[in-house]
């Protein structure tokens, strides 16, 4: 039974997001305006985002009326209105601070499922037991896809004590297989928060010192029955630089939001069932890091930006032998096999990539799993917006520089503002091709590399 | 799964190899009716195409797959049976003929004309625009629809030309008791419920078998109607180069809304969007541009409650509707209706099977239902088939029914025997009697014994 | 064997005018001379054969010009109305023919006068190729009637990219060319690759095998059609039964962000992943600084790396010529990354190992 106070939690947060979002305009803006905005400036905006953050509720917020910005066209129909919108959505999205963001990419997560009586409850179907099993699984998917080189372990919370389930692992078929069958997980006792942290924190304790550690908490139950004192716990995962986030099922508790604003984290309750999707799958993209450390920051701000101790590693990208090849025995299993991986080192055989060389010890990885995450590195820069037609050259070419799709002939009326350009052209400050609004999305959300200038 | 070769390659198939060679002779024809072919023939054709020398069948094989063996054995004979490929056994090589023309179609040489001769611009008589083409083929192909569809509903909608009137007469899709206007028959219903390609394909082949009693040579009429497959649409065309059976052609494509011309006499035709997708297999047939006004292949919502709302003024499609729906209201765009019993039952009664009503209702429904997984309603999908299933309690068989045997051991030898046979339908130990069925005549001797 | 809506194919031809010119040199240096013109004429007739095997495929096509890419033909363009009817030829082969041909020919012409030669574009025509099969695969309902046409949006055609590539890998386009690669498996376009000329191209292998392609190197030229049509012309679903060629071994190799080495081994920043090709102290993407201890124990990993062996070779590859292997494959090691065939490949000593390493050193600008 999801308490009222669940619902205020829910529509804060939505709240947060919003203003999150015209914030990062008015940072646009301001870049626009001045010419740049300096980090103090920024740091003044987040700032204000901070002090925000406690008090907008949604009733406090000034009273907007949508639908007046809703227009029928000619024809009455609504789309071009609804397209409109959508694409200032894009758009907006778009035009977030393209800079290069520090992200941890080598993450290690440990996964705390609460495998409590309280799981059994019903108030998602077909119980929340059975919804987190299933969600966890597409969560553990898709974060090895956007994180090929980190790790997941996976701890449950059962009858008073830390369970360990599934250890570390890089590669997500054994963690999937750690958590697929449902009989092994039966929910039933009372959970221990501070257990399964203090397992989850010694699993993670031998880590080097530049990888993130991670836990995330699927909590269902709405009372923890701990040892000991869970603020030791606490301070402990402070020190060792863990990042806890929960996604609570049922309703928020004390202490579960300490926890994650003590370390950095994030801490949401579940609405529904695709609320509780939505709140884990935030939890994929790797966080970003503040590039510059400030220890005169928020007390939040601080334990997070404290400087991650960053390492040169030294790794080898090796060779793929097909499966045609002369069988040969692997180092790591002495099978015979033909496929595999050739250590660039030592020439040694291994299985499967990524892996350390269990002849020379060399760390293979393969290097499209690095590649994967280069576009953080490296974002196209964001297109501008042809605002008017006296922006565009007598000669220029009458149709998107990437897709050939012929481009508007004359300005409409319903686009424009909002970073939208009303010929529906988006020109590349590099190389100065202009490209449609679908292209622009594209390039910036997919292929990461302009078309016109290849970079 | 096997994929189910067009209708027009077993046709092919039972042409004599001269036939077929004549036909490979034109480049149009080769590339028509590669085309038709299924996707595996086609990727064996072109991997020959080029080779000076045959290849051992052995080095082909190398690049199948070992579990579509099965599929490469097929598309190996369908080719062979075509005349394409000289032989399944032996050395992998294509028809020499076949060969040449294709090359010579796929490069663009050669001087056979094949692709058919453009007309001289006329600036009198600018050639007719694409709309007014498709607008043309609509309304023909429509009429000979709506004819049939209305047939026997006492309406009197235009008659199509007595040419098609006698092609549907010999198809066999409408029947004539006794000099009584022509009726539809249950062939008819199942025609309309195709979709237009093979509605098309499946006039034209008994055009074909037509041809070949009219002593029309079947070779310029193949090879004529692959022409038309590879024309531009919007394009005229001149009559000059065309043979003698194909210039007799024009009038019947003209009944059927093929090609166009301005008159009967005119010495230049175009071909319509019927004629130039009659090689592609999903054609935007019968033209977008058409008199209905909603989404054109899909028109149809139905809902769990049976009800059917098919947004179409196209008097056709709601006569087709009509069939198995009994209408309700109509609207300016949108016609109301709902499946009983008593309408489906009426379908099944004209000869139209569930299944057929089930893929009507699948291929055009509205884009909105395009969402539905599953498409239909399930109960509604089960229903109809139930309905089908209400007819289907008694089922009929001819056969002997042997009774009066003197012993129970004649009995079980004569039952055995059957048995063995496989032709015992029914059979009552306690009245020593059992049912046989027609099917293998071999009984009778062997009852003879007895 | 689902073949119902025809298949659309991009290519992307490597139109480099240097290479081009040294892959029509005659045989004492190389054994199958092919000229443009002749690669041209058989690639037309390839794509003549795509657009045969079905009336719905669809067909674009991409030039790579040193410094800029063209789209040189794309299907869904409505043809000229100007265009002269032959009875000998199919329309629709004559329109592609002609307007590729012509488009080449104006594209080299205006090459012609720009003399600085600029780095060869193929990553941004595979990135238009990307756009393009983003647009035909997912009509959007902004989109003119012309393209709903009746079809069903929610099923793909059948998206291919074929890549013909004549010039060797260029090193600054790793990054670029890995992000094609991943957004083409978003998009699950397979991407298929022919090495016309030139090297072995280790990314273009990457991109076949991460896209479920096949990478061919062209070794008989003269043969060229018939490895287009045996390979590439099938759309994915009739692969399923005739198998293609794929590759023998994929070099996992990447390059480096300092130098745009190619390397095999690298050494990578913890936080942002960057690849270098030797120890640095300061992360050049992220800014991050590493500990001193670190590059010690990383520098004292490579013993047989003393800076005076790389100057030679930094020398010698002062040719413009960023090849792929400037790894010097020690031929009488087995350090070459094929495996000896039947030898066990992890008897391989960690010795010979950092040879190689030095090597990645080398070409320092």
């Amino acid at each position: 039974m999801p308490p009222r106070r669940d619902n205020d939690k829910f529509i804060q947060e939505d709240s947060d997001s919003d203003i999150s979002i015209d914030d990062g305009v008015d940072v646009v803006k301001n870049v626009k305006g001045k010419g740049k905005a300096t980090d103090a400036q920024r740091k003044r905006d987040k700032g204000k985002s901070k002090t925000k953050d406690t008090q907008a509720y949604t009733w406090e917020a000034s009273y907007t009326r949508s639908w007046e910005s809703v227009q029928e066209d000619e024809a009455g129909s609504l789309q071009s209105s609804v397209d409109d919108w959508m694409a200032r959505g894009r758009r907006r999205r778009l035009l977030a601070p393209s800079t290069a963001i520090r992200r941890t990419i080598i993450r290690h997560l440990v996964l705390l499922l609460d495998l409590s009586s309280s799981m059994m409850d019903r108030d998602m179907r077909p119980t929340r037991f059975d919804l987190m099993l299933q969600y966890a699984r597409e969560f553990i998917a898709e974060w090895f896809d956007q994180n090929p080189l980190g790790q997941i372990g996976v701890v449950g919370m059962r009858a008073g004590i830390g369970e360990r389930i599934g250890e570390m692992s890089g590669n997500p078929q054994e963690v999937l297989k750690s958590i697929a069958d449902r009989h092994k997980l039966e929910p039933t006792g009372e959970p221990s928060l501070q257990n399964s942290i203090e397992m989850a924190r010694s699993s993670m304790s031998h880590l080097p010192t530049h990888s993130s550690r991670e836990i995330v908490i699927i909590f269902g139950s709405l009372t923890t029955c701990d040892p000991g004192n869970i603020h030791e716990t606490l301070d402990s995962c402070v020190r060792a630089k863990i990042r806890i986030s929960v996604v609570a099922l049922a309703a928020e508790m004390k202490i579960c939001r300490d926890l994650c604003e003590k370390t950095g984290g994030q801490f949401g309750v579940a609405l529904n069932e695709g609320h509780f999707r939505d709140l884990l799958f935030e939890l994929v993209p790797p966080p970003a890091q503040q590039a510059l450390t400030r220890p005169a920051g928020g007390a939040a701000t601080g334990t997070r930006a404290a400087n991650p101790s960053a390492d040169l590693m030294m790794m080898g990208f090796p060779t793929r032998l097909p499966d045609t090849s002369p069988p040969s025995l692997c180092v790591c299993h002495s099978e015979i096999k033909s496929e595999g991986f050739l250590c660039p080192r030592c020439l040694a055989k291994v299985c499967d990539v990524p892996t350390d060389c269990d002849i020379c010890g060399l760390m293979i990885v393969s290097s499209p799993h690095l590649a994967r995450s280069y576009h953080h590195l490296f974002p196209v820069k964001a297109y501008e917006a042809v605002l008017s037609e006296d922006q565009i050259p007598p000669d220029a070419p009458k149709t998107c520089h990437a897709c050939a799709r012929p481009f508007l002939t004359a300005p409409t009326a319903t686009h424009g503002g909002d970073g939208l350009s009303p010929l529906g052209r988006y020109r590349c400050p590099n190389c100065q091709n202009d490209f449609c609004s679908e292209c622009d999305i594209f390039v910036h959300d997919v292929v990461h590399c302009c078309p016109g200038c290849g970079k | 799964m096997a994929p189910i070769p067009h209708t027009l390659i077993p046709f092919l198939q039972s042409q004599s190899q001269n036939t077929l060679t004549r036909l490979y002779q034109l480049p149009s024809s080769c590339l028509s009716i590669y085309r038709l072919l299924g996707p595996l023939e086609r990727q064996l054709v072109m991997s020959l195409l080029w080779l000076e020398s045959s290849v051992p069948p052995s080095v082909m094989a190398g690049w199948v797959i070992r579990e579509g063996k099965q599929l490469y054995e097929g598309a190996l004979s369908t080719l062979s049976r075509l005349h394409i490929i000289s032989s399944p056994v032996g050395k992998l090589a294509l028809n020499s003929t076949f060969k040449t023309s294709f090359r010579q179609a796929i490069t663009g040489s050669g001087t056979s004309g094949s692709f058919g001769v453009p007309a001289e611009p006329d600036d009198k008589h600018p050639p007719l625009a694409v709309e007014g083409l498709d607008g043309y083929a609509l309304e023909r192909w429509e009429t000979i629809l709506h004819y049939m569809v209305s047939s026997g509903t006492g309406q009197s909608p235009t008659k199509p030309s007595t040419g098609v009137l006698y092609l549907l007469q010999r198809s066999g899709l409408m029947i004539s008791h006794r000099g009584s206007p022509l009726q539809i028959t249950s062939a008819g219903f199942q025609f309309l419920l195709h979709s237009p390609h093979d509605q098309l394909w499946d006039l034209l082949l008994q055009y074909l078998h037509m041809a070949e009693e009219r002593k029309m040579d079947l070779v310029e009429v193949l090879s004529f109607l692959f022409m038309l497959s590879t024309m531009q649409l919007g394009r005229e065309y001149s009559t000059e180069n065309l043979g003698v059976s194909q210039k007799a052609m024009l009038e019947d494509l003209r009944d059927y809304g093929l090609i166009w011309q301005r008159r009967p006499t005119s010495k230049r035709f175009s071909p319509t969007r019927l004629a130039t997708t009659l090689t592609s297999s999903s054609p935007p047939l019968p033209t977008a541009a058409g008199t209905s006004t909603g989404p054109q292949d899909g028109f149809i919502v139905l809902e769990t409650n049976y009800r059917i709302y098919a947004y179409t003024d196209n008097p056709l499609k709601t006569a087709v509707l009509n069939l198995f729906v009994s209408l309700k209201y109509r609207f300016p765009n949108l016609v109301v209706g709902s499946i009983t019993r008593d309408s489906v039952k009426k379908a099944l009664n004209n000869g139209i099977t569930a299944d057929q009503i089930i893929s009507y209702l699948i291929s055009h429904a509205h884009p909105q239902m395009r969402k539905n997984n599953p498409l239909l309603p399930v109960t509604v999908q089960d229903q109809i088939r139930l309905w089908e299933l209400e007819r289907n309690r008694l089922k009929s068989a001819e056969g002997y029914l042997y009774t009066s045997f003197t012993s129970q051991a004649d009995y079980e030898l004569v039952l055995n025997y059957a048995k063995e046979l496989d032709v015992v339908l029914w059979e009552n130990k306690a009245k020593r009697c059992f049912f046989g069925s027609l099917h293998l005549l071999p009984i009778t001797p062997a009852l003879k014994d007895v | 064997m689902d073949d119902e809506n025809g298949s659309h194919l991009s290519v992307v031809i490597d139109l480099s005018p240097a290479q081009w010119h040294s892959s029509a040199q005659p045989p004492p240096d190389n054994p199958y001379p092919l000229p443009l013109s002749i690669f041209l004429a058989q690639l037309l007739t390839f794509l003549n054969a795509h657009i045969a095997s079905k009336h719905e495929n669809t067909l674009a096509v991409f030039g790579a010009f040193p410094g800029k890419s063209v789209m040189l033909y794309s299907s869904t363009d409505p043809p000229p109305q100007t265009q002269v009817i032959d009875a000998n030829s199919y329309p629709p082969f004559k329109l592609v023919d002609s307007t590729i041909v012509t488009r080449v020919m104006e594209e080299f012409d205006e090459q012609a006068e720009i003399t600085d030669e600029a780095p060869n574009s193929l990553v941004s025509a595979l990135a238009k190729a990307l756009c393009y099969v983003n647009r035909v695969t997912l009509p959007t309902t902004t989109t003119s009637s012309k393209q709903a046409e009746g079809r069903d949006p929610t099923i793909l055609p059948d998206p291919r990219i074929l890549v013909l590539s004549v010039s060797p890998d260029l090193s600054t386009s790793y990054i670029p060319i890995m992000n094609a690669i991943f957004s083409a498996q978003k998009l699950k376009v397979t991407i298929d690759v022919c090495q016309v000329y030139g090297p072995e191209s280790v990314f273009l292998q990457q991109a076949a095998h991460l896209t479920g392609g096949s990478y061919i190197f062209l070794e008989r030229r003269d043969a060229l059609l018939q490895y287009l049509i045996m390979s590439f012309l099938s759309p994915p679903s009739i692969r399923k039964i005739l198998s293609v060629p794929t590759q023998d071994k994929i070099d996992f190799r990447a390059a480096c962000f300092c130098h745009k080495n190619i390397v095999d081994i690298g050494f990578v920043c913890s936080v942002c992943l960057s690849i270098f090709c030797q120890p640095v102290p300061v992360c050049s993407t992220c800014r991050t600084k590493f500990p001193m201890k670190t590059l010690q124990r990383l520098n004292a990993a490579r013993p047989m790396l003393p800076a005076s062996t790389a100057s030679p070779s930094r020398a010698a590859s002062s040719a413009p010529q960023a090849r792929p292997s400037t790894t010097p494959a020690t031929p009488k090691t087995n350090g070459s990354s094929a495996a000896p065939p039947g030898g066990l490949p992890h008897s391989g000593t960690i010795g010979n190992g950092t040879a190689r390493t030095a090597s990645a050193n080398e070409s320092g600008v």
